[in-house]
């Protein structure tokens, strides 16, 4: 997909959450307040659409945590560029979830 | 401290789960399943972390996992776009190799199972030495009848042969045969005489047997049928005795399945001198030419009259059994060539290959075309073979002129179509990627015909070209041309 293709607000969300950092599908929920049958979806979607990869968790650091082991979600370059069109597009996206550096800043 | 009951809808949760994942492709379930169950694992942590049950946190968990449904339709939808795919390769180069090699799997499991066909495939079995001739009474009009008495026989083997280097005589009679003390059935019995299988050239039996000193009993060589069913398959059955009639004869050999390909069928052929064939109903003479006598062959046979003691003149018909002995590959590439010389009579063999722009396929775009082309026919040569032998023996265990005849026409049709198949196909394909052209459209008008074309336009599904046809050939566009699209097209055909 070209970095400018326009993303529904919904996915919209979902990549600015996972690029807030909050990079599990549960987490992802709570941030969006989105249920958890659009959530997974849309993730799957947007991972074959490779602008987020995913990645399972080192099963000794769950071990050492006594939880089950958790996929989490990383944008990927493209991913990124999508995420800077669909901040232009929806301006108040950061505002609503507000990224690391955005909160730095 | 886990809440009581809490059991209960833990359980529940899990079962949610496991139906969704019902729904999920097989490839990805398990890894789908390992992310929802640590996910829930968390939910359940973040909404019920308290020992009591709460309603509105198992509501909520509950939801969540009843969201995995739309998450598993998600990706079973996600397979069947993969599916969707994999249905544009439908009319592909691959799409039509992968056929013709699925019919010539099937065409030759067919041919590896049919006793027939077998039998066929092993011509080491039943070929004969050259120029033998089946020797007939030439007022007898109906071929391969059994003409000639033994006494005559006899007669011919005492006189000076000229043009036969050697003869031999069987005839078919019915007789009991029996092994031990089973009383046996009637079965078909050739005589002939000692001779009979070294002239064929036909390598059965085992020399030895009956020959040895002290042995004067008569050799019997058992078909492979009447081995399998008369004597249960017995391998100690050579040098055994069995009677044939009231006669004991020694068994010398089973001949091969199909082995016996002159007229006649018998289940044993009891092998003896000359002098000692009884009289009796009339049998075959066969014959070995000398080279000056198969020069004289004409429609393969040969007009022999025989001078007798008395002054009078015998007429006898030789006739040539080599058809019944060449196998299947001689019919097969007499139809093969039969098929590529009818091919012109059927359709055009030019492959149209003319475009209005100066682009033309780059040489090995055109190697992989004419490899394609290739690779079919090699696919079709190999379908014709297996194809009309299964179809042919498909009522036949062994061979018969019928069966030849049916391998005959068959392996002709199959071929002839095949071939005329495979250049209407390639004519269809795209020079770019071999895909066939598809979505005709009808373009022009017929009576602007001087004016402008008109005809019939596909589409390669790729977008590489396009094919017009003409729908009248005129002196300016007479054979079907291919177009190249450039990339500005590309957006239109998008996969």
């Amino acid at each position: 997909m070209a970095s400018d293709a326009k993303l529904s607000h919904t996915a919209a969300m979902i990549l600015q959450a996972i690029d807030a950092g909050f990079v599990y599908g549960f987490s992802v929920m709570e941030m969006t307040g989105l249920p958890s049958g659009t959530v997974y979806p849309a993730m799957r979607r947007l991972e074959s659409d490779n602008l987020i990869r995913s990645q399972w968790e080192k099963q000794s650091i769950a071990d050492a945590e006594q939880r089950p082991a958790r996929k989490y979600y990383k944008l990927t370059a493209t991913g990124r560029s999508t995420l800077e069109a669909s901040r232009r597009r929806y301006p108040l996206l950061e505002r609503m979830i507000p990224s690391e550096e955005t909160e730095s800043k | 401290m886990k809440p009581p009951f809490g059991w209960v809808f833990r359980v529940f949760d899990q079962c949610l789960l496991r139906s969704a994942s019902v729904l999920v492709p097989g490839e990805q379930r398990s890894e789908w399943q390992q992310e929802w169950k640590a996910e829930l694992w968390h939910v359940r942590q973040a909404c019920a972390p308290t020992a009591a049950v709460s309603l509105k946190a198992e509501e909520a968990i509950t939801a969540f996992c009843l969201g995995a449904f739309q998450d598993a339709l998600y990706l079973r939808r996600g397979s069947r776009r993969k599916g969707t795919r994999l249905a544009l390769m439908h009319g592909s180069a691959w799409h039509c190799l992968f056929w013709l090699a699925a019919v010539l799997a099937v065409s030759y499991t067919i041919a590896n199972i049919s006793a027939g066909v077998i039998a066929e495939r092993h011509p080491e079995h039943y070929r004969v030495r050259s120029n033998l001739i089946l020797i007939q009474d030439a007022h007898d009009t109906g071929d391969w009848a059994a003409t000639i008495p033994v006494e005559r026989y006899r007669s011919w083997k005492r006189m000076h042969q000229e043009y036969f280097d050697d003869l031999a005589f069987y005839r078919i009679q019915h007789e009991t045969l029996s092994a031990g003390g089973d009383s046996g059935g009637v079965r078909a019995v050739g005589h002939g005489s000692a001779n009979l299988f070294a002239l064929l050239g036909l390598s059965v039996g085992s020399k030895d047997a009956g020959n040895s000193a002290g042995n004067s009993e008569p050799r019997l060589i058992v078909s492979y049928d009447a081995w399998k069913r008369d004597f249960g398959s017995n391998p100690h059955l050579i040098n055994s005795l069995i009677r044939v009639g009231e006669r004991r004869v020694r068994v010398a050999g089973v001949a091969p399945y199909g082995a016996w390909r002159l007229p006649g069928e018998a289940d044993a052929w009891m092998l003896e001198p000359d002098s000692a064939i009884a009289a009796g109903a009339a049998g075959y003479v066969l014959a070995h030419m000398t080279p000056s006598v198969r020069s004289e062959m004409w429609n393969e046979r040969v007009y022999i009259t025989v001078h007798e003691a008395d002054g009078s003149d015998e007429d006898f018909w030789g006739i040539s059994f080599e058809e019944r002995t060449q196998g299947p590959w001689g019919i097969y590439l007499f139809t093969v060539m039969l098929s590529f010389l009818s091919l012109p009579a059927l359709t055009s063999v030019a492959i149209a290959d003319y475009s209005f722009s100066s682009h033309q396929p780059s040489w090995t775009r055109n190697v992989i075309r004419w490899a394609f082309l290739g690779g079919k026919i090699i696919f079709l040569l190999a379908i014709t073979y297996f194809l009309s032998l299964d179809l042919a023996y498909f009522s036949s265990t062994r061979y018969s002129p019928g069966a030849s005849g049916v391998q005959f026409i068959f392996s002709f049709f199959i071929c002839v179509f095949g071939l005329r198949w495979a250049v209407l196909d390639q004519r269809q394909r795209c020079p770019v990627c071999l895909r066939r052209v598809t979505h005709p459209a009808r373009v022009g008008l017929a009576s602007r015909t001087f004016l402008a074309w008109n005809g019939t336009e596909l589409m390669c599904t790729g977008g590489h070209t396009l094919l017009h046809v003409p729908g009248l050939p005129t002196s300016w566009f007479d054979a079907p041309r291919w177009v190249y699209l450039d990339s500005s097209w590309k957006f239109l055909f998008a996969e």
